[in-house]
């Protein structure tokens, strides 16, 4: 297990957090992990048309949801004319039986995955296991964090948060390579080794998709490793498991989506393998499988509706400062860093109302955004919501009535900030960064107020001219 | 009401406002040397391998060159095109024997037209067949960074990844 396993019950975002960083190298060392996804986003994106294809990005996104059930249809009807059975799923429930069916009926028992945040989504690892069905994930990082029983901890990266030294252990346990052995290179040839071994032999392969082209009635698949390629190609059923938000309406759409997407996740200019599947190969079946699963109920929300344009490119997340210093795992949710705090609330709000406090809506996810998702705007809309429905997190609830009342008048502001720097001089430094306060930790105290405000100096300074 | 039915339903009930199709940004243009030299470039960034054939040069003796002892173990393939901004070809599974070729070869070899190189993805869109059954754009070997970001080539597909641009007559 790695340090940072899993919890197995969620504990809310703030108190998983402080669990993170109980181990500061460790934490400083993801920190700096994620920041090196950043930079390379930035190096990835230095295009001078960039920000017109973000714009293109947003607008294609747009346009495929304001023409959702459309272009739903018409992907169908092309997909059933090259030869793909098309399903529907409204949930969870429905999706897994699909799935499950289609593998019985064909007497599969072994399957190979490649990434699909939809079907971690569904838990349909766990539901297929439990009916005596071997899955093997072999995307390198979620064979990683399958390996150790864990969830992935970034929608990108799944094993972001393990040290090559755990993953050599691990290999070592699970795959017999040598104790101790823990270069890149070693571990990923057994890997390879290992995974082509269960793709080559799955009687299905699943994979999610990037997106669906209405146009072509193709599945777009995006992999640097090429398992997914392997998965589908080598089984006699692929079965794509996609979001119906994934799908976009022509393949000039798909030049954009993809000119965006790993430019803004790992700074590639496109990935390895970029795969446009329509129709299965002679002797073979493909499945698609389209989810609904409370997308459509996002839809009808008009204020948080854009955040299904998500082109699921982690940008967010490395950028995130609130990520990046908490780690996945403290979500408690399948999508992680500032998307999943706008996606989680819409799920189940009890359970994930402190979410949209997990920000400190710096504003830089909406930057990277490669379609323009004001997530912002989104956190602050869920924060209200959470407030309205009584659910503000511990102390909040108290604390903001009275800062509002505070904030509201200018006269009350300026007295209140009179006093404060009056009461700050008259108490010790050492209390005022005190255990009690948590905004205060060993090498990070208080700054001082200063003995002026802005607007008093103005005054001062516009009296002497 | 069946799920199909049912999602259909809910999505249209959900009443989003019509969107315009997206603006596509203007496509810059360049000399094809221009476009091979930037697609080299950035073949060599995403860790393949490339080379012009010209005139007079037998296209056998060339690959058997460029592989030397990955020779055993590699599939040639036929590009249809390749695109300039992120050096990757165009191979349609009607000009494969198994699709899985492109992932099962260890060594990859993709023979592609000089002249039907491209800028950027937008000129690429265009160019796949309209009723393709399966095609990939490749750019680079198979590869990895799952283990602490370190980049690993022939993760789990081709180990290595060339590109020959024919421009002999």
């Amino acid at each position: 297990m790695s340090a940072l396993a899993a919890p197995a019950v969620h504990r809310g975002h703030a108190e998983a957090a402080a669990g993170f960083l109980v181990d500061a190298a460790r934490a400083a060392w993801h920190d700096q992990s994620l920041w090196f996804m950043r930079q390379k986003r930035d190096r990835g994106t230095a295009l001078p048309e960039w920000e017109s294809l973000r714009l293109a990005g947003s607008a294609l996104k747009a346009h495929a949801m304001s023409r959702l059930a459309d272009l739903l249809e018409e992907f169908e009807r092309r997909a059933i004319a090259n030869g793909v059975v098309v399903h529907w799923a409204r949930d969870v429930a429905e999706h897994n039986a699909i799935v499950l069916g289609i593998l019985h009926t064909a007497g599969v028992t072994r399957v190979s995955k490649s990434k699909s945040m939809l079907t971690e989504e569904c838990g349909l690892n766990p539901f297929l296991e439990a009916r005596g069905i071997e899955v093997v994930d072999t995307d390198l990082g979620e064979r990683i964090v399958q390996l150790a029983k864990e969830p992935p901890s970034h929608i990108v990266i799944p094993a972001i948060h393990w040290k090559r030294e755990e993953i050599g252990a691990l290999f070592h346990r699970t795959m017999g390579t040598p104790a101790g052995e823990m270069s890149p290179d070693a571990l990923a040839a057994a890997a390879r080794v290992h995974l082509r071994d269960a793709l080559m032999h799955a009687g299905a392969g699943i994979t999610g998709a990037n997106a669906l082209v209405a146009e072509t009635g193709g599945v777009v698949v995006c992999t640097n490793e090429g398992n997914a390629d392997l998965g589908m190609h080598s089984a006699p059923i692929h079965i794509a498991c996609v979001g119906l938000e994934k799908i976009i309406a022509t393949r000039d759409d798909l030049g954009v989506l993809l000119r965006l997407l790993a430019r803004s996740g790992t700074g590639q200019p496109v990935t390895a393998y970029t795969t446009h599947v329509a129709s299965p190969r002679p002797g073979a079946a493909m499945h698609v499988v389209l989810v609904d699963n409370g997308r459509t109920k996002r839809l009808a929300d008009k204020a948080m509706r854009t955040a299904l344009h998500c082109i699921r490119c982690g940008a967010c997340l490395n950028t995130c400062p609130v990520y990046r210093r908490s780690g996945g795992y403290s979500y408690g949710h399948v999508i992680q860093g500032p998307i999943g705090a706008i996606l989680a609330p819409a799920v189940n709000l009890d359970a994930h109302h402190e979410l949209p406090f997990a920000s400190t809506l710096c504003g830089s996810c909406a930057d990277v955004c490669p379609v323009r998702i004001d997530i912002p705007a989104q956190l602050l809309a869920w924060r209200a919501r959470s407030a309205a429905a009584g659910m503000l997190p511990r102390g909040y609830s108290t604390i903001f009535p009275l800062l509002g009342w505070v904030l509201s008048r200018l006269s009350r502001f300026e007295c209140a900030a009179r006093w404060a720097r009056r009461v700050q001089r008259l108490i010790p430094a050492s209390w005022l960064s005190g255990r009690w306060n948590p905004w205060t930790r060993p090498g990070r105290t208080l700054p001082v107020i200063a003995d002026e405000s802005f607007r008093e100096w103005a005054r001062r300074e516009e009296g002497r001219s | 009401m069946t799920a199909r039915d049912a999602i259909l339903s809910a999505i249209r009930a959900a009443a989003v406002p019509a969107a315009p199709p997206a603006h596509l940004p203007p496509t810059p243009t360049a000399p094809i040397d221009d476009l091979c030299d930037a697609f080299l470039r950035v073949l060599t960034e995403v860790g393949g391998q490339g080379v012009v054939r010209t005139d007079g040069q037998p296209m056998d003796s060339l690959i058997a060159e460029l592989l030397g002892p990955d020779r055993q173990h590699a599939i040639v393939v036929r590009g249809r095109f390749a695109v300039a901004e992120n050096a990757a070809v165009y191979v349609d599974a009607a000009d494969l024997s198994a699709r899985n070729d492109i992932v099962r070869a260890e060594h990859l070899v993709v023979i592609v037209p000089f002249s039907a190189i491209v800028p950027t993805m937008h000129e690429a869109m265009r160019l796949m067949p309209a009723h393709s059954a399966c095609g990939w754009f490749l750019s680079g070997p198979s590869k990895t960074a799952d283990i602490e970001q370190s980049l690993v080539f022939g993760a789990q597909g081709s180990r290595t990844h060339r590109v020959v641009f024919d421009r002999g007559t």
